[in-house]
């Protein structure tokens, strides 16, 4: 749906436009040259270009009407929007318009329609707030000798990490009582076979087995696995961020996080969101399209709304229902959230790590000397070894660490523990 | 196809700046001494006014997405070849370059048609316009042909015939009505 921004009336400064420069340099220049070498024909050479000048007085507008408007305020990673402009209160001339687009933002040629709105496609590259950018609208007079530019700040679009591909869930061995669609062990009125028992009156006369009461002489009945939701709680580490932008742990922590979130609400499950940045912020565990929406824009967006982290004390009770499953999107670099995962795992909750640290502290790139090359050598090994003690103590907790680079979705990454249940060994 | 008729402007250009470079220039062995650095100076300023255009993410030609800034060494050169008239100095340089040769007062009025076509023509292509938007200026551009043609034939007086006091003095007075036009508006 588009909705107009305000109008606005911007003060237009004229001046001479490029085709005048380069006219008058040309007329100047010929008819120098016809007064010092006495040539005429420069001066006939200069005609054509002072002529072309002479009429430039045209009506000029003081100020023009701007009213921009945004096609989407909120677009995915890589999706194209577009902005709408329409300029009014100058007729007599032409009208360009030109996107200077900000950071992380491709901006592609403005394309006038029939409607009187100048069409501006842009393509959003990374997640968050980002300001689209800067509209340049140049005027010109119908002699096209004069030419006004203006400047018109854009809005900001909300751009979503694109969601990373997620078809096979983790699913906890015990689940809620709530309805939902995954296959629990106790057997109920879902569509999933579970077995076959002997009849009982009052069961229902469409569920007998025949080739298995042939079989066995006696009524048989089949079972079926009742249909469960999961409660499923995200939490996301982006308090620190490293590697290349775009690409950072920051980056992968959003998509991934993004991509639980869609897969599992799109699963009918309860889902909730831990996002551990500059300020812990959560949203406790809801279903449906209106919680994705939330979990969208609290990953998207730092609000800056949350308790800060120097006064929080533990994760959230409020966000952690009994019963459910967390998973960890983090590159572990916050030994806060390390002590947090192994309280979480001490109160019995099932969790699981996917580690998206990607890159390497850039140590010693810039030494010379051996031996202070040496030393860059051993401080990496020696992180390097930290890295590995702490995923190394969070298993042995019982916490699986499984390691995403980006590359790929996350199905081959949670094979392991997609396949089978995830049991909770508390 | 429709790539090629939004290049087609850049084509004009290119082609319009070569031809007029190689036009004053010709014949080199009629040139006086020091034609080459200026035909250097002339090739030199044609071909940045054509990598400026092409550089241009606004002008004809320029389809897809362009990125913001970060774009480093790109976008230093892009602001380095707007920072100078280019097209100006072709201009100059031309207008020296014919200078530079004896008196042809029909080659030098057919260098006059070429360099207004090859400004008309950047300007076109710089503001991704079609021809139509030059329509009003037409009668213009003919009446100052039709005077070009006329000064062909002053130039075949004899030179220092009685007419050629008074067209110093109509040169003079053009020149500072060109220089007045050139006041900002």
């Amino acid at each position: 749906m588009l909705t107009a921004g305000p109008q606005r009336t911007v003060q237009v400064t004229w001046r001479l436009s490029g085709l005048a420069r380069s006219l008058v340099t040309l007329a100047l220049a010929a008819l120098t040259i016809a007064v010092i070498t006495r040539r005429t024909e420069f001066a006939g050479l200069a005609a054509p270009a002072l002529l072309v000048l002479i009429p430039r007085q045209s009506s000029r507008p003081g100020a023009v009407s701007v009213t921009v408007a945004e096609g989407a305020s909120r677009l995915t990673e890589g999706e194209q929007g577009t902005v709408l402009a329409r300029i009014a209160g100058h007729d007599q001339g032409t009208t360009r318009l030109r996107l200077h687009p900000a950071a992380w933002i491709l901006a592609g040629p403005a394309a006038p329609g029939a409607d009187g709105w100048h069409r501006l496609p842009f393509r959003a590259e990374r997640w968050g707030l980002r300001p689209i950018g800067t509209l340049e609208v140049i005027l010109n007079d119908r002699w096209r000798l004069a030419e006004g530019r203006l400047l018109v700040g854009l809005p900001q679009v909300t751009c979503l990490p694109q969601p990373t591909r997620l078809d096979s869930l983790v699913v906890l061995g015990k689940l809620s009582a709530r309805l939902g669609e995954h296959a629990a062990r106790s057997p109920g009125e879902g569509i999933e076979f579970a077995g076959i028992r002997e009849f009982v009156p009052g069961d229902r006369q469409r569920r007998i087995n025949w080739p298995a009461t042939t079989r066995r002489g006696t009524i048989q009945l089949n079972t079926f696995a009742a249909e469960r939701a999961q409660v499923t709680v995200i939490l996301l580490d982006i308090r620190f961020d490293v590697g290349p932008p775009g690409l950072s742990t920051a980056d992968l922590a959003v998509r991934a996080a993004a991509g639980l979130a869609a897969a599992y609400v799109a699963a009918r499950d309860r889902v909730g969101l831990i996002s551990f940045g500059r300020q812990l912020r959560w949203i406790s565990p809801a279903g449906g399209r209106r919680q994705a929406d939330r979990i969208m824009n609290m990953i998207a967006i730092d609000s800056g709304d949350g308790e800060p982290l120097a006064a929080v004390s533990r994760l959230p009770e409020a966000a952690l229902p009994p019963g459910a499953l967390i998973i960890v999107v983090s590159p572990l670099l916050s030994l806060r959230l390390v002590e947090s995962l192994r309280e979480l795992r001490e109160r019995g909750f099932a969790t699981i790590v996917i580690d998206v640290l990607c890159a390497e502290p850039d140590v010693g790139s810039g030494l010379i000397g051996s031996r202070d090359r040496a030393a860059a050598r051993l401080a990496r090994r020696l992180w390097r070894m930290e890295q590995d003690a702490i995923r190394f103590s969070l298993r042995e907790l019982g916490i699986p660490v499984v390691r995403w680079d980006g590359r790929s979705g996350l199905d081959e990454t949670l094979a392991p523990y997609t396949r089978r249940v995830l049991v909770n060994r508390a | 196809m429709r790539g090629y008729a939004r290049a087609r402007p850049a084509f004009a250009v290119i082609a319009l700046v070569a031809g007029t470079v190689l036009w004053a220039a010709l014949p080199t062995s009629a040139a006086r001494p020091g034609s080459r650095p200026v035909l250097i100076v002339a090739s030199l300023c044609g071909a940045l006014t054509v990598a400026r255009l092409l550089t241009d993410p606004s002008a004809a030609g320029a389809g897809g997405l362009r990125a913001g800034p970060g774009g480093g060494f790109g976008r230093g050169l892009r602001a380095g070849l707007r920072a100078l008239p280019w097209a100006e100095g072709t201009t100059v340089a031309v207008l020296g370059l014919e200078v530079l040769h004896p008196s042809r007062p029909w080659h030098t009025v057919v260098l006059g048609v070429a360099l207004i076509g090859f400004l008309l023509a950047l300007h076109l292509a710089e503001t991704d316009a079609g021809p139509a938007v030059l329509r009003p200026q037409l009668p213009l551009l003919a009446a100052g042909l039709g005077l070009g043609v006329l000064s062909v034939g002053a130039a075949a007086l004899p030179a220092a015939g009685p007419g050629s006091g008074w067209l110093a003095v109509i040169a003079g007075a053009a020149a500072l009505l060109a220089a007045g036009l050139a006041l900002p508006v």
